[in-house]
């Protein structure tokens, strides 16, 4: 019952935090430097076309009447149209949107294998060689610039291995999965670097805890130690940067989509910033927002199952 | 379940073994060969390079052969935007276009010369006043509606005066088109008009069918629905959507009978490095912008080629001369002097490019014997000691942050051009806004930027960088240039009707020109593309544009 109320509280200040987001979104992006119009006509435009333009576009209007136009229309559902595409934003948008959420879990799903094995693989064999190895291979991984990581992958696996194709999106699911695997992996890796940190020394203060001693006192084997006893409770630190990593996964994967050619939001948004078509940056920026919310709505409802202590006011 | 170190391998083995899996269950990895390719292209049609006969054919090209089609793959650097010939300055979707449509007249593959189109014959009038140009007879669009000239005239129409064109003034010469006949187009000009041949082979001249020419121009029109063309050339599109590749389908009807390949799948891969990735993997037949870096590494593999197209376009830098101490002739003639392009065409074109010497780029009335500014630090010392800021200046420069030759430029000017004691201030900046940056009035001293003719004639370059002052839309390419005199010459070769003279006097308009140096003259570069070996027949014509008709693709 109470969890239920927390949810609902939490949705309510969702629509609170969206509001604001819209507002910051909007100053942003409307204050900075450079005309759509301008950029979309090209150096040829003379003054004319430009205001031409912006009538036919909405531009030349108040602010605070585009700003209503944007707000009411997502309220209703509707982006607005795209200025440099002319198409519907909603269109744009919501058609990439599973394509970044699908790069995103593919790459989570990784991260979180890694995680796991190498983790408590490092965390077991604490000081010891296979530990070291561990942390410096992923201490080269994450201070590899992922560009350049990607591109590693990419003649590993596609030009000498032929295991996987070179960049692109696929057209059926298991060409998706197939095309994704890359570009999933190039990310995975890096966030798992920093996962891997962070469950490591969880992990080795959960040891300390006094239960552990107990635990080993009755004499049970090592790994019904690691797995029943201390992994849940190492992992309330580590779930909490997944839910960070998963928010940043939505649209801050620029560099791998444009690597990979992949056809995600990342791109979108920053091809949307430098031609300045503000329906279509604003209503990233909502969906984003949408997103992180959620999922870090999810993380703090996985603490209580992580541990039974926690409860919701 | 998992035991001990053994255990942890025993996982991970697991998990090696489902990414081999996954890998196993996709598609067959691509080798070197394209995958939908099959055999050599349909003997029906003759894979001719020849130039269209003015007498065209009327029967529809043979179709392919019963194989599979022949679909060629081609990855780019950027995606189409609206697809209306004359709505826009958006090079990715005219490319596309020039495979579409076609116009009266068109430029040579070489790019120096223009060939009949969708006209077969044209004369004009003693006064020069009107023009006359014969259709060629059986032209059909993609759909098989015949060509009229009432298509013509709709489209030309629009483009020299529709509500949304941005293409005026190219076309502000034409005072009327008439239609006497379906098969003649009669256009009447207000003034002899030279360059009247070359602005109706340049796209905005490009001929759509009179109805869908039309109905752009309603009110809310949807512009996807230009996707679904029906133009005269070798392919036409169905649809489009951001994300997709743009598929061009070879069109039965085209009046030159010669496209080999049925289907050209165009996707977009932005970054340089992945699209060569790609043509190495196998995955695309031809791409396009390759790093001029990689262009003799890419020779020197087995299976593909790269090459360096000639194309008229230069690269310089844009000096705001109302700017003090930019005003002085002295300080920008010094700057020209001081800058090494040989230099910068090693670090930064990897030496595939030429020293720019004529202020116009590489085409029809250049000045061939230009002196330029050869590399003369001495000189420039010289000069910079005899302007109104011996002791040097501080010059800020406004640099787009994603071009990444035009950054290296403006890193070597900066050393360069310490050595005459002028501190060059970069200032990297996203590229609308320092496109706001050089439009506005406010602080602007100085850009790097690049130029490519649209059209085979200097009228356009010489309009747009050269012509200050009242009916200069674009400020002389931005500099506040502004020299009567000069543009009282421009006017005066632009009717000129005797091709010696206005050669002559194209060129004396250059030489004033270089000598009050508003640019920063720098090089004269090129377009790059590579594609596999069984690829043949793949140019970029002296104005960029590529063009598949003439491709053919071997498995």
């Amino acid at each position: 019952m109470r969890r239920a109320a927390y949810v609902r509280n939490r949705l309510l200040l969702m629509v609170f935090v969206l509001f604001g987001v819209t507002i910051v979104i909007f100053g942003m992006v409307h204050f900075l430097p450079g005309d759509p119009a301008a950029v979309l006509l090209g150096d040829r435009a003379t003054a004319q076309n430009i205001a031409d333009l912006h009538e036919q576009l909405g531009l030349n209007r108040s602010m605070p009447e585009q700003y209503w136009m944007f707000v009411s229309g997502l309220v209703q559902g509707q982006m607005g149209t795209s200025l440099a595409f002319r198409q519907p934003v909603n269109q744009l948008v919501l058609s990439r949107v599973p394509i970044s959420i699908g790069l995103a879990v593919y790459a989570m799903v990784l991260a979180a294998i890694f995680t796991l094995v190498f983790g408590l693989l490092a965390a077991a064999n604490k000081g010891g060689w296979i530990d070291q190895v561990i942390r410096v291979v992923f201490l080269l991984i994450l201070t590899t610039p992922s560009f350049w990581f990607g591109i590693l992958l990419i003649l590993t696996f596609s030009l000498a291995l032929h295991w996987f194709p070179v960049a692109g999106f696929g057209t059926t699911l298991p060409e998706h999965l197939w095309y994704l695997f890359l570009p999933a992996l190039a990310l995975g890796l890096q966030l798992a670097a920093v996962l891997i940190r962070n469950l490591r020394s969880s992990v080795i203060l959960t040891m300390r805890s006094d239960y552990v001693r107990t635990a080993h006192a009755k004499g049970l084997p090592e790994r019904m130690v690691l797995m029943k006893h201390v992994l849940r409770n190492a992992l309330m630190s580590t779930v909490t940067i997944f839910g960070l990593q998963f928010g940043y996964l939505i649209a801050g994967t620029l560099v791998i989509e444009t690597v990979f050619a992949v056809p995600g939001l990342g791109q979108l948004l920053f091809t949307s910033i430098t031609s300045r078509d503000y329906p279509v940056v604003q209503s990233i920026t909502v969906v984003a927002a949408v997103m992180v919310i959620v999922v870090n709505l999810l993380v703090d409802l996985s603490y209580s199952f992580l541990d039974p202590r926690v409860t919701y006011e | 379940m998992l035991t001990g170190r053994r255990g942890w391998f025993g996982l991970f083995s697991q998990v090696l073994g489902a990414m081999l899996l996954v890998s196993a269950c996709g598609p067959n990895a691509p080798t070197t060969a394209p995958p939908a390719a099959t055999t050599a292209p349909a003997a029906g049609v003759a894979a001719t390079t020849a130039p269209a006969a003015a007498a065209a054919t009327t029967a529809p090209a043979t179709a392919a052969s019963n194989t599979a089609p022949v679909v060629l793959k081609m990855a780019r650097n950027a995606e189409p935007g609206i697809f209306v010939p004359w709505l826009i300055d958006d090079n990715t979707a005219l490319f596309t276009m020039g495979n579409v449509y076609d116009g009266l007249v068109r430029v040579t593959k070489d790019g120096a010369n223009l060939e009949p189109a969708l006209a077969t014959k044209w004369d004009t009038s003693p006064d020069g006043l009107t023009w006359t140009f014969t259709l060629r007879p059986g032209v059909k669009f993609s759909d098989g509606t015949p060509l009229t000239s009432n298509d013509v005239k709709v489209s030309l129409d629009l483009a020299r005066g529709g509500t949304r064109t941005v293409w005026k003034d190219n076309y502000k010469a034409i005072k009327e088109i008439q239609t006497p006949d379906p098969s003649t187009v009669k256009i009447l000009l207000n003034q002899p008009h030279a360059p009247l041949l070359s602005e109706l082979a340049m796209f905005p001249a490009w001929v759509m069918q009179a109805d869908m020419a039309k109905a752009t121009e309603a009110p809310g029109y949807d512009d996807a629905n230009n996707w679904a063309s029906k133009g005269t050339g070798a392919y036409y599109t169905t649809s489009w959507k951001k994300g997709d590749p743009v598929i061009l389908k070879r069109n039965p009807n085209y009046w030159k009978n010669t496209p080999a390949v049925d289907e050209v799948d165009i996707e977009y891969i932005p970054d340089d490095n992945t699209r060569v990735l790609k043509l190495q993997g196998g995955e695309d037949d031809v791409v396009d912008f390759v790093p001029f870096s990689q262009l003799d590494s890419l020779n020197q593999q087995p299976g593909v080629h790269a090459m360096n197209f000639p194309i008229q376009q230069t690269t310089f830098v844009i000096l705001n001369v109302t700017k003090p101490p930019l005003d002085d002739k002295n300080v920008r003639q010094a700057l020209n002097y001081a800058t090494d392009k040989d230099a910068i065409i090693k670090s930064v074109f990897f030496g595939q490019a030429q020293v720019m010497n004529a202020p116009i780029p590489m085409g029809t009335y250049v000045d061939k014997n230009s002196p330029g500014y050869p590399y003369n630090l001495d000189k420039a010392k010289s000069l910079m000691a005899a302007s109104s800021v011996p002791s040097g200046f501080t010059l800020p420069m406004v640099v787009a942050n994603n071009n990444q030759d035009r950054i290296n430029t403006a890193i070597i000017l900066k050393d360069e051009w310490s050595k005459i004691g002028v501190n060059v201030d970069v200032q990297q900046v996203d590229s609308a806004t320092a496109r706001a940056a050089y439009h506005g009035e406010g602080n602007f001293n100085s850009t790097p930027s690049a130029w490519t003719n649209d059209m085979n004639d200097p009228t356009e370059i010489v309009n747009y960088a050269m012509r200050g002052g009242e009916g200069s839309g674009s400020f002389a390419y931005w500099t506040r240039y502004n020299n009567p005199e000069l543009s009282a010459k421009i006017t005066a070769a632009d009717l000129e009707q005797d091709p010696a003279k206005r050669e002559a006097d194209y060129v004396a308009i250059q030489r004033t020109y270089l000598d009050d140096a508003p640019l920063v003259f720098i090089a004269n570069l090129g377009a790059t593309a590579a594609w596999r070996d069984n690829v043949k027949g793949f140019t970029i014509d002296g104005l960029s544009y590529y063009r598949f008709e003439d491709v053919t693709l071997n498995k």
